[in-house]
């Protein structure tokens, strides 16, 4: 399967990764590459078999509404952003 | 509809429904952030710090059932969670935890009070992402509102007009308020609209392009953006013009749509199945024992009501679940709700008195004596009302309507005995002989000047009507 520029640029936007055209390059190659040794599987029939959502064959895994503690305080969280204002993470200016 | 419009509407909706549960839907953190300091209510799932698992709040679960028995859905005994991808400030995980392929609650309906019925296509659960402000060259980010439970409620596009976009919204949130799955409220952003939008011309099969105006959260709004988005394609189709596949968003202030993302390069999610929660998968069982949780719904309350209490008036009253219920606690009583049901509606709904609802509101047992004395006779219907607003007073709570009518003095004497002799005294004061010969002589309309004389010989306190007739007796 062959991968274009258009491709990468598509999941370098998706990833909101910015890449230099040496990189693209070399991530064009690769993902080809892992594109063909998957589609190993496509030799297989699975018409009829449900797919696997997960392997530990657990249901209705579910915990009671009690409000617990936070383990970790708002300082603590807010210290590990970048820059914060107001007790508020604070961010490019995104609309 | 009056008017006769030229292009035929076609309206889909989607709502956002926010779970009144304790926690949020994957934390143990405390769901009501309201009044609380921004980034207080976040746990490390939340934040996504690597590593954290998310565990799901059965409370949630059985809410969302509930919500589907609110609106006749069918649920799904299995369904799972799936990871939706987009990059947001207001989303740390990088993706929003939702249910795509196989959500809990399936096909459903609302049916509107006109008797129309909206097909719900179905209902899933998903987590809220945060709150962003935006400033001139930043924007801050409140993470409180991260993974609150929602349910977005999905429509078929069965809605046929901008009036009918409203009733829609407002019949789902009176039904979801009712079935207690959320506060509902809207100025707070329990629940959200989003209204897709498009126009076809008479006879056309296929629908038009669609417009979907985001995040409407006031029926007000949500008629004026869709008439708005109306007027807006109808005249670019009559200009033979295309209408664009996009989100638009709409201000109270202006009260115009504008475009906001197109969608032309359809958004790329890149589903996958959430690994981190195992799936549902509920026994019949379970799903009735919650299903049968759903109280009483609005259409319950039309059937109840419909002898007895004036449709527009109930369709008032419906808007106000604390006032349904205490009409009906009185009609469990075997009493009658007519008079309470007026006085709610006239008094307690008149725009001077609005700030009593912030009040508790009187008891069934209050309001039941109430409405017999008034039907006695033993209040005018001004003092009745006096009553009524006073019982409202916490130094009143817990008191009888009747202990207070007589505190206050308004009580009237109906006992024709006494009122017999009131009437005699007035009759004998010779200020009143000139007036009771005019009578005899044929002038009735001074029979009102003696009623007014007997009125104030008994402080306020004589039925008009009983005096009347004692009068007109006395006087023949």
């Amino acid at each position: 399967m062959e991968v274009t520029e258009k491709d990468i640029n598509h999941l370098a936007k998706l990833s909101n990764l910015s890449l230099e055209l040496a990189e693209k390059t070399v991530l064009k190659r690769d993902i080809a590459n892992i594109l063909k040794y998957i589609s190993k599987l496509d030799e297989l029939d699975t018409s009829g078999v449900e797919p696997t959502y997960q392997v530990f064959e657990m249901e209705n895994i579910w915990r009671s509404d009690d409000i617990k503690s936070q383990d970790a305080d708002r300082e603590a969280l807010l210290s590990l952003t970048k820059e914060e204002r107001d007790h508020q993470i604070k961010v490019p200016k995104v609309l | 509809m009056t008017e006769q419009r030229k292009y035929d509407i076609t309206i889909g909706i989607e709502c956002h429904v926010q779970l009144k549960t304790k926690t949020k839907l994957f934390s143990e953190v405390d769901n009501d952030a309201r009044g609380k300091e921004p980034n207080s209510c976040v746990s490390p799932i939340d934040y996504a710090l690597p590593g954290m698992l998310p565990r799901l709040n059965g409370e949630a679960v059985k809410l969302a059932i509930r919500a589907g028995a609110a609106m006749n859905a069918r649920i799904n005994p299995k369904s799972r969670f799936d990871r939706k991808h987009y990059f947001y400030p207001d989303s740390p995980k990088g993706y929003q935890i939702t249910q795509f392929y196989h959500p809990i609650v399936g096909e459903g309906y609302i049916e509107l009070p006109s008797g129309k019925k909206i097909r719900i296509e179905h209902a899933h659960l998903e987590g809220d992402a945060g709150k962003l402000t935006h400033f001139d060259t930043y924007s801050l980010v409140d993470l409180n509102r991260v993974d609150t439970p929602l349910l977005e409620i999905v429509s078929m596009p069965d809605i046929s007009s901008p009036e009918e976009a409203r009733d829609y919204c407002k019949e789902l949130w009176r039904n979801m308020v009712y079935a207690g799955v959320t506060n509902g409220d809207l100025y707070n952003g329990n629940m959200r609209f989003d209204v897709n939008i498009s126009l076809k011309k008479p006879g056309d099969k296929k629908l038009g392009t669609r417009a979907e105006i985001k995040n409407l959260n006031s029926f007000r709004s949500i008629e004026r953006a869709a008439t708005y988005e109306y007027e807006r394609q109808s005249k670019l189709l009559d200009k033979g013009d295309k209408v664009v596949q996009e989100t638009r968003g709409w201000s109270d202030a202006t009260g115009v749509t504008t475009g906001q993302r197109s969608k032309e390069e359809a958004q790329d999610y890149r589903y996958m199945p959430e690994p981190d929660l195992p799936p549902l998968n509920l026994t019949e069982d379970f799903i009735k024992a919650e299903y049968d949780k759903c109280p009483p719904l609005p259409a319950d309350y039309r059937a109840r009501f419909s002898d007895v209490i004036p449709a527009d008036t109930l369709e008032i009253l419906l808007d106000y679940p604390e006032l349904v219920n205490r009409l009906s606690e009185i009609s469990d009583a075997k009493q009658p709700v007519d008079y309470v049901a007026n006085l709610f509606t006239s008094v307690l709904l008149a725009e001077e008195n609005q700030s009593l609802l912030n009040d508790a509101l009187p008891s069934a047992k209050q309001l039941i004596e109430l409405s017999a004395m008034k039907n006695k006779n033993e209040l005018s219907s001004t003092s009745a009302k006096e009553v009524f607003i006073k019982l409202f007073e916490p130094k009143h709570s817990g008191k009888s309507s009747r202990d207070l009518a007589k505190e206050l003095n308004l009580i009237q004497e109906n006992d024709s005995g006494a009122l017999e002799a009131i009437v005699d005294e007035v009759l004998s004061k010779p200020e009143t002989a000139k007036a009771q010969a005019d009578y005899k002589a044929g002038q009735e309309k001074v029979l009102g000047f003696l009623v007014g004389q007997v009125m104030k010989e008994s402080r306020g306190k004589a039925n008009p009507s009983a005096v009347s007739e004692i009068l007109k007796k006395k006087l023949k």
